[in-house]
């Protein structure tokens, strides 16, 4: 009987953190994550419930009813946003709440719903060259202008795909992106596709601005998680200056190129 | 700003919101909402540009809006509010004073080079303190909601 018990709050650990950690995944924010795991180990019965996580890590501790503790911990490596999963994610984490299904049956919906999608989505790299085209058209450009930022999104999406297998360190690959984009978009003008490569720049600069990462620290900062506000803040400030970095390059040079 | 440039502006705001909905992996059953959202929130943005002569305000009463809006939305849909505001919001991201910014530097402008630094610092915490001033209210309710539930304290 003991056994059985020892497991099972083992189990709720497992389930709340995995939960945890893929919604992280998706581009959650911290102070969500958290109230998550807590919400999960109430209704699964646990007497406390505390959890501690910072961008990359989740870390927590339930104690059962008889006093016993169970710490996992969890670390997250890669993020690609996917905010339906994270929806779906959030209504998991809600039924459960709810209803207490059981274990194994919360454990096999939560696997259900992170299966890994296609490596390459259509809709996606479409949402990134409308994204483009419509920013380079809001910040002035002309139509032709429109239409060169869509390759060079493309381009981008299709190295942000590849670079998340791979695994490597963000800041170098956005600047390098950055500086693929910016060298295209100077090459594009000098053929003559495209008028302004200011303008067909800053289509592409938007598509790599961490937006996201700012909302996000400002709320975790905002429900007194300061350290992850803190350090998503900064990577968000560090991941601007490599896409200025990534773009000042090909402007620099471009003089010495032609 | 003339009508015509206005309208450019809401619409293609509009566009780019569809545009990052799909980049962002929204629900499909979310775009339109994001797509109001993103339109909205330029109309908001272009009316204070005609009224307001002030950087940090132009980008406050969009980003204020826009949190609002999420806000709304998202417990009517019962969905979260950072998709929904992340893709509204997206259009008044200082991209393009990014860019100029990074420019005259490498250009050696140090005057230009300074103003649009300020420029775009003043734009990014206006849209902060916006989104701040709204998710405060939203997240002590919240709070207060959720410590009935655990009962602590």
């Amino acid at each position: 009987m003991q056994k059985t018990d020892e497991r099972y709050s083992e189990k709720v650990l497992s389930l709340a953190l995995d939960l945890g950690k893929n919604m992280v995944k998706c581009g959650a924010e911290m102070n969500r994550v958290e109230e998550t795991v807590i919400r999960i180990g109430y209704a699964y019965g646990m007497e406390k419930t505390e959890v501690f996580s910072i961008i990359s890590v989740i870390y927590a501790t339930v104690i059962d009813k008889d006093n016993r503790t169970q710490s996992q911990l969890r670390r997250i490596r890669s993020m690609s946003v996917n905010f339906e999963k994270l929806e779906k994610l959030n209504d998991l984490s809600r039924r459960i709440c709810k209803n207490k299904p059981d274990l194994d049956e919360a454990r096999q919906e939560l696997e259900s719903i992170c299966v890994p999608g296609k490596k390459f989505n259509i809709a996606v790299c479409l949402g990134y060259m409308l994204a483009s085209a419509s920013f380079a058209v809001f910040f002035g450009g002309n139509l032709l202008d429109a239409a060169a930022s869509m390759p060079i999104a493309a381009m981008i999406y299709l190295m942000q795909s590849f670079i998340k297998t791979v695994g490597a360190s963000r800041l170098f690959f956005t600047a390098l992106e950055s500086a693929v984009a910016g060298l295209a978009a100077l090459v594009f003008v000098h053929f003559g596709f495209g008028n302004n490569a200011d303008i067909i720049m800053i289509g592409d600069i938007m598509l790599l601005i961490p937006g996201l990462m700012l909302i996000n620290s400002l709320r975790e900062m905002l429900c007194g998680d300061m350290m992850s506000g803190l350090l998503r803040m900064l990577e968000s400030v560090l991941l601007a200056m490599a896409i200025a970095v990534g773009f000042a390059l090909p402007i620099l040079f471009w003089d010495f190129i032609v | 700003m003339e009508l015509k440039q206005a309208m450019i502006i809401i619409i293609t705001g509009m566009l780019g919101t569809v545009g990052f909905s799909a980049l962002f992996r929204c629900d499909k059953r979310r775009v339109a909402c994001n797509a109001l959202g993103g339109a909205l929130t330029c109309l908001v943005y272009v009316l204070c540009c005609s009224f307001i002569d002030n950087l940090f305000w132009q980008n406050f009463f969009p980003a204020l809006f826009a949190t609002a809006y999420a806000e709304t939305m998202a417990r009517a849909m019962k969905a979260p509010a950072t998709p929904i505001l992340a893709c509204s919001i997206i259009s008044l991201v200082p991209g393009s004073k990014l860019y100029y910014t990074t420019y005259y530097l490498v250009t050696s402008e140090d005057e230009l080079f300074h103003s649009t630094l300020i420029e775009t610092l003043l734009i990014a915490a206006g849209l902060a303190v916006g989104i701040i001033c709204i998710s405060v209210v939203v997240h002590e309710i919240n709070r207060h909601k959720f410590k009935q539930i655990l009962d602590v304290e």
